[in-house]
């Protein structure tokens, strides 16, 4: 009899050695984070803090080098900080020494960092805070409430049909989406495909691609789309798909990764194969959580739908732009009294309805 | 000898050395307990035995064939003729008791059938047959999570005994009951083991049962094994040494 394991390292030893790796790989992640933490003060500090609250400089100054310069300033900070193991990076990922150094540092960098980071976001907006108070702005907000509270009526029709447009949209994306997003969702599982290497870069190749797909908003999609297929209600259609399944993937591979182990063991330890398990102790588990993410998304999707009618994706938007273009306030009242009830009733109805599968 | 384990080591990946070196040899027809504190490693044994987790080092034979490396459709033939059972009984909550039993077959079957849902005559005889050795025919048609903890674990017992197996393990299937229901559901095995000829690992916690159903016990602790011998065997002494000296005895009958 032959036995394969009898000459390998004892076990002891496997174990120091994968401590020690996870120390050294540790190590570098602080590295790099520290380097971040430096840089990112720095940049703050020049940028908002100085430039543009002290000196009050319209045109901050730019150049590559000067950022390369900081860049290479904070290599050297942030790394010594590190080496000396006393950094936030070290805490933060239980590499530091445990002395009151340690203590101190990590408590003032951590404070410094949220703090300057609040005063920039408040140096940043408060600029836009004063352009929202000129006096024409304000006009021309009173002009335009002042009509969307007497909506014409006489577009009534047009208006219901290009409503009807948009619901439909937002439903045909939806229900396409549906057989689309459960197939690609068992390969986006973490659970389901680290199992061995191929499978796991399936799942890394997969998952990377839906994150870029669904960064991108359905609005820039539609744009996207109405070049590629022409303006109207099918790009617009089109958009919505294309995010929907992105999001969902992600959802329903969520809602997978989530199911209790317990079945699926019990079923693979019958002799059962991969798809056996899935179909019998993972699909029993996520058919609900599946339905009630598909309803919630067709009421985002008539909500989406009317916003990508603002560039061309047909329905009520592509109306809403059009008269909004001839500054017919009037009409875009009635417009946007229509968007108001319809998103609400889909809101109620799709909440109804998922809280009666639960 | 049905099952046959060597130097068998298991390190998870967070470092945790929970089986370090076992020597373990099983004849056909017994009946082995394993018991030993939370975290001893029983669990850990049971799954390295069926390939639910990879051993770390050592060699594990069954039916006088290493199946340590295994793969693909082989180790699935090993599966199916292994049965387990576990503590939270891990049924399908929301199919049927027979759609339960079934999926004990699932092994055995085609997977374009099994997903359909074509399921011959004699394997739904075979269900109804399985259902009723362990007493429960009359709920076949019911949700699994409709029915009591001791009535899970037989249905999860009736799956099992779907594949025909030729080495039963269970997992403490009796930890999360109430001890009359444990006794009730241990004489569910034991019939397996006398009736079937299938041979048992179980492992448990109560000394009581220990001492009813075993034919020969192991105690496990920090993932050695530190006794081995007859239930009757067991006394005070060895008992506080694989619980501890704050240990008492509790009687469950
Ligand atoms: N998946 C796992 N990853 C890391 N450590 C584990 C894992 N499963 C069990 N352990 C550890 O291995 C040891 C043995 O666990 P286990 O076999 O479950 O013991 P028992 O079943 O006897 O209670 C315990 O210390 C436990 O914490
Ligand atoms: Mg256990």
């Amino acid at each position: 009899m032959t036995n394969k394991t009898d000459n390998n390292q004892s076990p002891i030893d496997i174990i120091r050695q994968n401590q020690r790796l996870e120390e050294r790989v540790n190590f570098i992640k602080a590295i790099f984070l520290d380097i971040f933490f430096v840089f990112y003060s720095i940049l703050l500090l020049q940028r908002a803090i100085y430039y543009k609250f002290i000196l009050d400089l319209r045109d901050i100054p730019f150049s590559w080098e000067g950022i390369i310069i900081l860049f290479v300033i904070s290599v050297f900070i942030g790394a010594s900080w590190t080496f000396t193991k006393t950094s936030l990076s070290c805490k933060l990922f239980g590499i530091a020494k445990d002395n009151k150094v340690t203590k101190w540092s990590v408590e003032i960098s951590g404070w410094f960092l949220f703090n300057i980071t609040f005063i920039a976001g408040w140096i940043i907006t408060k600029l836009s805070i004063v352009d929202l108070f000129s006096s024409e702005g304000i006009k021309g907000a009173e002009r335009l409430f002042g009509a969307l509270f007497k909506p014409e009526f006489g577009i009534f029709d047009d208006a219901l049909f290009a409503m009807i447009e948009t619901i439909y949209i937002a439903l045909l994306a939806t229900l396409i989406s549906i057989p689309i997003t459960l197939f690609i969702s068992f390969f986006t599982a973490r659970n389901l495909m680290k199992g061995n290497k191929t499978t796991f870069i399936i799942y890394y190749v997969l998952r990377l691609i839906l994150n870029f797909v669904r960064s991108i908003e359905p609005l820039i999609w539609a744009i996207i789309f109405s070049v590629w297929v022409g303006i109207g209600p099918f790009a617009g259609m089109i958009a919505l798909l294309v995010h929907t399944i992105a999001s969902n993937a992600k959802l329903y591979s969520e809602a997978i990764e989530s199911i209790e182990q317990g079945p699926v063991e019990a079923i693979s330890a019958t002799g059962a194969n991969k798809i056996q398990v899935v179909w019998y102790a993972v699909v029993p588990q996520i058919i609900l959580p599946f339905l009630s993410f598909t309803i919630y998304r067709w009421d985002i999707n008539v909500r989406m739908a009317t916003i990508i009618g603002l560039v061309g994706g047909g329905g009520i938007g592509t109306m809403l732009m059009q008269y909004q273009g001839l500054a017919m306030w009037h009409e875009v009242g009635l417009i946007v009294l229509m968007i108001a009830i319809v998103v609400w009733v889909m809101d109620y109805i799709s909440a109804k309805i998922r809280e009666a599968i639960y | 000898m049905i099952l046959k384990v060597k130097n068998l080591h298991k390190i998870y990946k967070n470092g945790m050395h929970a089986l370090k070196g076992l020597n373990i040899e099983v004849q056909k027809g017994e009946f082995l307990v394993i018991i030993g504190l939370s975290g001893s490693g029983k669990s850990t044994l049971l799954r390295c035995i069926n390939r639910l987790i990879e051993p770390t080092a050592g060699t594990v034979e069954f039916m006088g064939k290493d199946i340590t490396h295994v793969k693909g459709e082989e180790l699935r033939k090993v599966k199916a003729q292994i049965g387990m059972i576990f503590q939270h009984f891990n049924l399908i909550n929301r199919h049927s008791v027979l759609k339960n039993v079934i999926s004990g077959k699932l092994g055995q079957l085609k997977t374009l059938n099994s997903i359909l849902g074509n399921f011959t005559d004699d394997i739904y005889e075979e269900a109804y047959r399985n259902l009723e050795i362990v007493g429960i025919k009359e709920k076949a048609k019911e949700r699994a999570d409709t029915l009591s903890g001791g009535e899970q674990q037989r249905v999860a017992i009736a799956r099992s005994l779907m594949q025909n197996p030729k080495l039963l393990l269970a997992d403490e299937p009796v930890a999360s009951l109430d001890p009359a229901t444990s006794n009730s559901v241990m004489k569910f095995f034991e019939k397996v083991n006398k009736e079937f000829g299938t041979t048992v690992i179980c492992n448990l916690h109560f000394l009581s049962l220990v001492r009813k159903y075993a034919t020969r016990v192991i105690a496990l602790k920090s993932g050695e094994i530190i006794y081995e011998g007859e239930p009757s065997e067991i006394d005070e002494k060895w008992f506080k040494t694989i619980y501890g000296e704050e240990a008492e005895e509790v009687e469950i009958r």
